[in-house]
């Protein structure tokens, strides 16, 4: 159902637009009941009907857009041409008064992994983008030229984006705010995803939706920014019930259970990782570090100032900032920037993986691929595979150089632009053996080898090698399995967790937040019942999650999926963590594992649907 | 018996201490002990002799462990870790 049309261009900045939004009638809390679908190409932009049926059996986020893209054939293209298409999916609960709440889905096929990517992130792009009526966005088509897509009360328009080119992914938004107005939000992307590198971010507020190279869609698209504004909103259900259930998540967000995050922040699990020998060290080849003590969150808050900061409608606030030593501001730190600008590139420096980390940022790259791909090049360097000597680990200038070369693409530049994997198959000499990757998605920190259960989630993961979709490091850190010695036995916890993650990103609520929830599945439903009114049961939702797993397998099959790419870089089949040689696996225990885990899914032993 | 404590995340904030030492014959023992050591510990991590949800306890950095009559022995290492390990 398309409702709106387009005009000829007004301006010669502003290329192309519509007439304002017709916007249809929801008659359904929590939802708008309708997609907004832009085809860059043409500017035509109209909104298509999502019928209650579609809504209730994926909910939004990761669910519908999933479905969505799966319905637009997008598994069948390739991900950085004009026919690809990318969604920013909301969902019923984004807007409510709901802790974490403010988050939303970009979904899309992966560039560096030709599988789904359903990155996830919170800002006030996700409430100001709901605001506009609509309970997704669709990119399809590409812009004849650099441009900012403008959503607003008017229409749909896009601007010419050229003084915006080249421009870091804060000063892009800081500028749009100025030239837009502060009621604007933005995601945009930085010089990364101009160039395409496969690992490219989308940034907004700060945060990025990170994996898997959804800022390279947009680049391809291009289309440097989208800019939002609305004041649309949907009604929910039982408003006054909700109020209390969400004032009631909020006071237990202060309690215990958040305690690690909101005091220590993520970075704290570095010692953690460290001590058990499972904090992935020179591109894996051990899990602990030397200088792990010296890059501790401990450690670097002695010398620096220390912030902490919350995304959008967030109670907990896990963001901490270390203020840069030179005075040129302050840089987020997480475990996964840590580990990844750290003890994978041999680094002890916190000095530098603050710089990295704020690089990265600015040029909108994706750390953990970033980091995992220098580290592949550094020991590809290492064995003679590659003729780049300056190339070391433990170097910090090499680090920062090496990131610069990423988005500004010299010759080795645009190599490690592809990621890991299409790089081992440019240099050869079975380098792909040690490439840190699963289906082409860099390993996250956690070393699969002392953490069994998670080495079956990141073997299976849709999209790759992923810590968000699969929680399963919490079975290894758990009484359940002995995590150097996992058997089958431990695939329905992994199945479990995978689930879990599923209808998380679809409600789309923080996963920080998951041990305040008592009954996890019963809970859930009681929130989706107080927004949409649907008398949903924990079971309904349990099968809910089950189908939009097997959904994302769907997807992948369609784009060329196999059974041989559920696995782990042969390296690690085959030799032992040096510092614990209990952490072993082989292609027959992971094997043992994979195919218990299908069954589990009721899919067949080889992971067909 | 005496074991070694190391402290991590959470634990090691409240105690103060990244390392220490503890005496008893099971985990319920030295986690007694160690909040009559550290009462900050207590109040968040450690309730009587069992832990607090949230936290876990690993023996040597190979085994988790939570049930109180889990025996140690002499020179053993005990870790002291939030339960939550995602980042
Ligand atoms: S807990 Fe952290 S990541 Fe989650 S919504 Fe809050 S600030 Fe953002």
């Amino acid at each position: 159902m398309i409702s709106a049309r387009t005009v000829p261009a007004t301006s010669p900045s502003q290329q192309r637009t519509t007439d304002s939004i017709h916007l249809m009638n929801s008659s359904l809390p929590g939802y708008h009941g309708c997609l907004l679908r832009i085809d860059l190409t043409t500017g035509v932009s109209g909104q298509v009907a999502l019928d209650e049926t579609l809504l209730r059996s994926t909910i939004g986020g990761s669910g519908l857009g999933v479905e969505l893209l799966l319905r637009a054939g997008a598994a069948e293209c390739d991900p950085l041409s004009s026919d690809a298409s990318i969604a920013f999916v909301f969902s019923p609960l984004v807007g409510s008064p709901l802790t974490t709440s403010a988050k939303f889905a970009v979904v899309s096929k992966s560039p560096l992994t030709g599988r789904i990517n359903d990155s996830l992130a919170s800002s006030g792009f996700a409430l100001a983008g709901k605001k506009t009526g609509h309970d997704a966005l669709v990119l399809t088509g590409r812009a004849p030229r650099l441009s900012i897509l403008v959503i607003d009360e008017g229409g749909v328009r896009l601007e010419s984006a050229e003084a915006y080119r080249g421009l870091s992914t804060r000063e892009t938004e800081r500028r749009l705010r100025e030239n837009l107005g502060s009621e604007f939000q933005t995601a945009t992307v930085g010089l990364a995803g101009e160039r395409q590198v496969l690992f490219a971010t989308i940034s907004h507020d700060g945060r990025h939706a990170g994996r898997g190279g959804s800022g390279a869609v947009l680049g391809s698209k291009n289309i440097k920014a989208i800019a939002v504004r609305g004041s649309v909103r949907p009604h929910w259900a039982e408003p006054a019930a909700l109020v209390e259930l969400a004032r009631k998540f909020s006071e237990k967000s202060f309690g215990p259970a958040t305690a690690k995050y909101r005091e220590l922040g993520t970075a704290s699990n570095l010692l953690t990782f460290n001590r058990l020998h499972v904090l992935p060290t020179r591109n894996f080849q051990q899990g602990s570090f030397a200088g792990a003590e010296a890059i501790s969150p401990e450690q670097i808050s002695v010398a620096r100032e220390r912030t902490r900061s919350s995304c959008m409608a967030c109670t907990i606030g896990c963001e901490h900032l270390y203020g840069l030593q030179n005075g040129t501001g302050s840089v987020r730190l997480e475990y996964e920037n840590l580990f990844a600008l750290g003890p994978l590139c041999g680094i002890d420096d916190p000095e530098v993986i603050l710089a990295a980390s704020r690089l990265c940022d600015d040029l909108g790259l994706d750390t953990i691929s970033a980091g995992g791909t220098i580290a592949f090049a550094m020991e590809c360097v290492e064995r003679g595979l590659l003729d780049e000597p300056w190339l070391k680990f433990g170097d910090g200038a090499s680090l920062l150089r090496s990131l610069d070369l990423i988005a500004t693409g010299d010759r080795l530049g645009q190599l490690l632009a592809q990621g890991s994997r299409r790089m081992a198959h440019a240099i050869g000499h079975d380098s792909i053996d040690f490439a840190p990757q699963v289906k082409g998605l860099e390993i996250p920190g956690y070393d699969p080898r002392g953490l069994q259960t998670m080495a079956l989630g990141f073997a299976v993961g849709s999209r790759g090698a992923d810590h968000n979709r699969s929680g399963a490091y919490e079975v290894d850190f758990s009484t359940a399995v002995d995590r150097c010695n996992v058997g089958p036995e431990s695939a329905h916890l992994a199945v479990e967790t995978e689930d879990k993650a599923a209808l998380m990103d679809s409600l789309i609520l923080c996963k920080f937040l998951r041990g305040v929830f008592t009954d996890f599945f019963s809970e859930s439903a009681e929130i989706l019942r107080l927004v949409t009114g649907w008398e949903v049961t924990a079971n309904e939702l349990r099968q809910t999650a089950g189908r939009i797993v097997t959904n994302k397998k769907r997807f992948n099959i369609r784009a060329g999926w196999t059974p041989d790419e559920d696995t782990l870089p042969p390296r690690m089949l085959r030799q032992a963590l040096p510092d614990d040689p209990r952490a072993a696996l082989s292609k027959e225990s992971l094997g043992g594992l994979i195919r218990a885990y299908n069954l589990a899914r009721g899919w067949s032993a080889e992971g067909w649907i | 018996m005496q074991v070694v404590v190391e402290l991590f995340g959470i634990a090691r904030a409240r105690a103060g201490v990244a390392r220490t030492t503890a005496v008893g014959d099971c985990l319920g023992d030295v986690l007694a002990d160690l909040a009559a050591q550290f009462p900050p510990l207590a109040e968040s991590c450690i309730a009587g002799r069992t832990l607090r949800p949230g936290f876990l306890a690993n023996l040597g950095g190979q085994r988790f462990v939570t049930a109180p009559d889990t025996p140690l022995a002499d020179g053993d290492t005990v870790l002291l870790l939030p339960l939550d390990a995602g980042g």
